[in-house]
């Protein structure tokens, strides 16, 4: 009994030790949470941003021909700068896959190869338009391209930049169908290719079969140097596709960019440095670009990135959500600027399922009750009024977003401006519903007039907090209407699989990038053979089956639209699609987030465009004061 | 001579056992409905025809069956095949395998080295302060998870500005001399070290102070003491010997974990290892690579409980005498 006593008692001492300890934990675990939620602002405090104009209508001189000696060289009309100096920018995922950029089949590789490649011409960051780049000037006429080198120009080995390289890259790599096809697809015309000629040793002419306005922009893809290349191509199709990838030696690669390779460090960072053959000068006549390297840090997520910049190892960020107010607080007493630079090119929206077909074994796709709703206008048009975007926009994107009701994203320069906004508006859905039909029973449950109660999936890909977010609220903001909606996030990789191979799904909250600048690369999503015509996908064996009637008028505005050639022409093309898709709504876009970026305010010549982003001018960038 | 005979009877044991592995994560990953190819089919400048030969090049046209035979051959050859881009699924092991061993051989060092006397002190010391203050601090260090733990360093790392936030070389490594780059390496480990090995030195401490407790409670250890024993003596060379056994079981999973112990921490400091590619191939569905990955661990595992058993057949000879009759 006594022993026992004292065993108890030292439990008790034991105990009461371990819960002092467990209590200091505690207290150290709140103080460090609380020094975390102390550097927070409250979400009230919205950011004041400076005013979208502002940055837009900053002074950026684009460059100018300039001939010195013969060589026909870029002129920099910007500020002029020092030399020296890196910066550090960074990519989330993980990293390039290949350098050879007729290989690339997603965005980071291509980002990396382009860095180092020019192509013919490129995008004016402020305006649009196309202007030349590697070629001096270009001429088009109905069906002809005739495009003018630049005379003295060299690779980085020192070899002349000259038709031949023009002619090499188009002929034998990209028409020939080498690496990644999709340019090459791009650019058919009813079956056929566009051919290139070589005039003499600085112009070259393209024909395409037909006057075909997307062709120009295309003009953009990267020139290879024939000697470097030939070889390889020579060797054939599977060789060509391991060719230049990732093991390869940095000094094997020969560029036209402002920048080459110097090393890449796997799942660590991508190096480049200077070029010292480009063919920009500024308006000293020294030889561009000012900065010796830029560094990509290869980075898993998005929190590291924000890490990373305010451990003061990346010089640029672009900044999503919460982070904004954040950094705009930090900015005050900091050593960068946040830049707002308008609507990014993404697109979020809601669709439904269209799809009236059955599959191999007789069985539809979508159950025909559904079938009933989401082939109905009315009720489209009844879930689109009951999405309060405004409040998505604000409790979702921290503000940092604008309502979106186009499929060509805020920034397109084909955008329909006719096409007005509107705002939440559950009366007109009601309205709309009981035109066709449903009804409210007594408990305030949505019915078709078949009596069955409204209810059906709506899937989103896990992960993606944004569009999770979405998701919640679509589901409170269609429940007003007394619908019944199973909110269910699943894998991107199985929603893929659902959209567009087994279709058994009902709505569906996604996202696309589109171009700002050529809407024909949305022909896989608008076409009704599309492959991503996810709201009445045709699979192979249903390519055939009826076109709804305002499908078949997409159908014909996409084809047309390809085949004119002036802006204006095409554009009446194309604002006519945006209206028939505003009016009959297979996508209900949500909104379109705001790029903000943050740059360290060592770096001039900075001139941030939501066409061109913060690298258009690299090659211009300077660090101040480095010397 | 019997322990050669042991170790092939147990290598060829490993055998059907790796066979029902790799067809069991083979037939999981491809029955999931993760589509390799998602990516592609949802970015609409890709064309069909670029689909449809990606489809053949990546084998998903034929049955499941057919792709696993067509695996399991070239990997029996040693051939791993190639990754979803193109790339030798060998080349990407090799880059990364160093890097994580560097990580994960330095943690299992430290641990050993700390974790074993840290223990034997604690029960040798049985409830006294000292060893109340260790129970205190490990079951601190078992309950933090390691994700936290690493994300608080890594804040830790950002305000004070004392460490690297994360990676394993800085991004002008290439320009350094030769002690540059061991410094330069060294801040990196520091902080995803840290986490590792506050993680598992609670975990390998009271492992060992519980069996130390274990035997210095039998019988021929008081035998020993009441024959008059010094302290030293009894605890070093009887008990010591005894309760090492259950530890040498531990080092052969340590040895499975060499490659594959760090993926979430690895993760959380961008550390260019195994963890991480595997990681994103398991999310890509890349099947060559995760199966490259997953064959790697099972018979690392196979491996380090071979190699447990060895030890044990060294150090034992009550194992020694019962596998010999067995044998």
């Amino acid at each position: 009994m006594v022993i026992n006593k004292i065993i108890f008692h030292d439990k008790l001492l034991f105990m009461k030790r371990k819960i002092i300890g467990i209590l200091i934990v505690l207290c150290v675990a709140a103080l460090v949470g609380k020094a975390c939620i102390n550097r927070d602002i409250p979400e009230t405090d919205a950011p004041v941003l400076r005013k979208k104009a502002d940055v837009i209508l900053h002074d950026y001189k684009q460059p100018e021909n300039k001939t010195v000696n013969g060589i026909d060289y870029l002129q920099s009309q910007n500020t002029i700068g020092d030399f020296g100096g890196d910066m550090v920018l960074s990519t989330i995922g993980e990293g390039p896959k290949t350098f050879n950029p007729f290989n690339t089949k997603d965005n980071i590789s291509s980002q990396m190869s382009e860095i180092m490649y020019d192509g013919l011409v490129t995008t004016q960051p402020v305006t649009g338009e196309v202007i030349p780049k590697l070629a001096k000037g270009f001429e088009v006429n109905g069906n002809e391209y005739i495009i003018y080198l630049r005379k003295g120009i060299k690779w980085s080995d020192g070899k002349s930049i000259t038709a031949d390289d023009v002619v090499f890259t188009w002929k034998d790599i990209i028409l020939a169908g080498f690496g990644n096809t999709s340019i090459r697809d791009s650019i058919v015309v009813d079956g056929e290719l566009p051919t290139v000629h070589k005039i003499d040793d600085y112009t070259v002419k393209f024909i395409t079969p037909k006057p075909f306005a997307p062709f120009l922009r295309m003009l953009a893809t990267p020139i290879a140097p024939k000697h470097i290349f030939e070889p390889a191509v020579k060797k054939g199709k599977a060789y060509f596709d391991t060719f230049q990838s990732t093991n390869i030696k940095p000094e094997g690669l020969v560029t036209s960019g402002a920048f080459k390779l110097k090393e890449y460090v796997p799942a660590q960072r991508v190096v480049y440095e200077k070029n010292p053959n480009y063919y920009e000068i500024n308006k000293n006549g020294d030889k561009l670009p000012y900065l010796n390297k830029i560094i990509y840090l290869i980075v898993g997520d998005i929190n590291n990135e924000v890490l990373k910049f305010e451990g003061g190892e990346l010089d640029v960020i672009s900044l999503q959500g919460a982070n904004v107010a954040r950094f705009k607080e930090m900015e005050k007493h900091s050593d960068f600027t946040v830049y707002n630079i308008g609507p990014n090119t993404g697109t979020m929206y809601l669709s439904m399922n269209l799809n009236n077909r059955k599959d191999d074994n007789g069985k539809f796709y979508v159950d025909p009750k559904k079938q009933f709703w989401f082939s109905d206008l009315n009720f489209r048009k009844a879930c689109d009024y009951a999405i309060d975007r405004k409040n998505m926009v604000l409790n979702i994107a921290n503000g940092l977003a604008e309502p979106l009701f186009t499929p060509e994203s805020l920034n397109s320069i084909f955008l329909n401006k006719n096409l007005k906004p509107y705002d939440r508006d559950l009366e007109k859905s009601k309205e709309l519903l009981r035109k066709s039909g449903f009804y409210w029973d007594k408990k305030g449950h949505l019915r078709d007039k078949f009596n069955n109660h409204v209810e059906f999936n709506l899937y989103t890909n896990a992960g993606n907090t944004e569009r999770e977010a979405i998701g919640v609220m679509v589901k409170q903001d269609l429940e007003d209407l007394g619908m019944k909606v199973n909110f269910k996030p699943i894998e991107f990789n199985s929603l893929v699989n659902k959209l567009v191979s087994t279709l058994d799904w009902d709505m569906v909250i996604m996202g696309l990038t589109g171009s700002p600048l050529e809407p024909n690369g949305g022909k896989n999503v608008w076409m009704s053979n599309g492959t991503l015509h996810m709201f009445n996908q045709r699979l192979e064996k249903d390519m055939n089956s009826k076109r709804l009637p305002w499908e078949k008028r997409i159908d014909y505005l996409y084809e047309q639209g390809a085949l004119a050639i002036n802006f204006e022409d095409r554009k009446k093309y194309y604002d006519e699609y945006q209206e028939i898709v505003y009016e009959q709504k297979p996508f209900i876009y949500i909104y379109s987030p705001i790029i903000i970026v943050a740059i360290r305010n060592k770096f001039k010549n900075v001139f941030p465009t939501p066409l061109g982003g913060v690298t258009h001018n690299i090659e211009e960038i300077f660090e101040k004061g480095i010397n | 001579m019997q322990i050669l005979i042991y170790i092939l009877k147990r290598i060829l044991q490993t055998i059907p056992l790796l066979i029902i592995v790799s067809l069991i994560s083979f037939f999981i990953i491809r029955l999931s409905p993760v589509d390799p190819l998602a990516e592609l089919k949802l970015n609409p400048s890709v064309s069909k025809e670029t689909l449809q030969r990606e489809t053949e090049r990546l084998g998903l046209d034929k049955p499941i069956i057919v792709q696993y035979g067509k695996w399991a051959k070239s990997f029996v050859k040693g051939d791993l095949g190639i990754t979803s881009n193109g790339e030798q699924v060998s080349a990407k092991l090799k880059e990364r395998i160093p890097n994580t061993l560097l990580l994960t051989v330095i943690v299992i060092f430290l641990t050993w080295i700390v974790g074993v006397p840290l223990g034997i002190l604690a029960a040798v010391k049985w409830k006294t302060p000292f060893d109340r203050i260790l129970t205190v601090l490990t079951s601190i260090g078992m309950a933090i998870p390691s994700f936290f733990f690493a994300v608080l360093l890594l804040i830790f790392a950002v305000k004070t500005g004392w460490f690297p936030v994360g990676g394993l070389t800085s991004s002008n490594f290439l320009e350094m001399s030769f002690s540059q780059k061991v410094m330069d390496i060294t801040r990196h480990l520091i902080l995803p070290v840290t986490v590792l090995f506050t993680i598992s030195l609670a975990g390998l401490q009271r492992q060992m102070r519980a069996n130390l407790l274990d035997v210095l409670d039998s019988d021929y250890v008081k035998f020993a003491r009441a024959k008059g024993l010094s302290e030293f003596k009894v605890v070093f060379k009887h008990a010591l010997r005894n309760a090492i056994n259950p530890m040498i079981t531990l080092l052969g999973f340590e040895f499975a974990g060499l490659l594959s112990g760090a993926a979430l921490t690895e993760y959380v400091f961008q550390y260019p290892g195994l963890g991480r590619l595997i990681l994103e191939a398991v999310l890509r569905s890349d099947i060559n690579l995760v199966m490259a990955s997953l064959m790697m661990g099972a018979i690392m595992l196979v491996a380090g409980n071979l190699i447990a058993d060895i030890l044990l057949i060294i150090t034992d000879p009550r194992i020694r005498e019962a596998g010999g009759r067995q044998a």
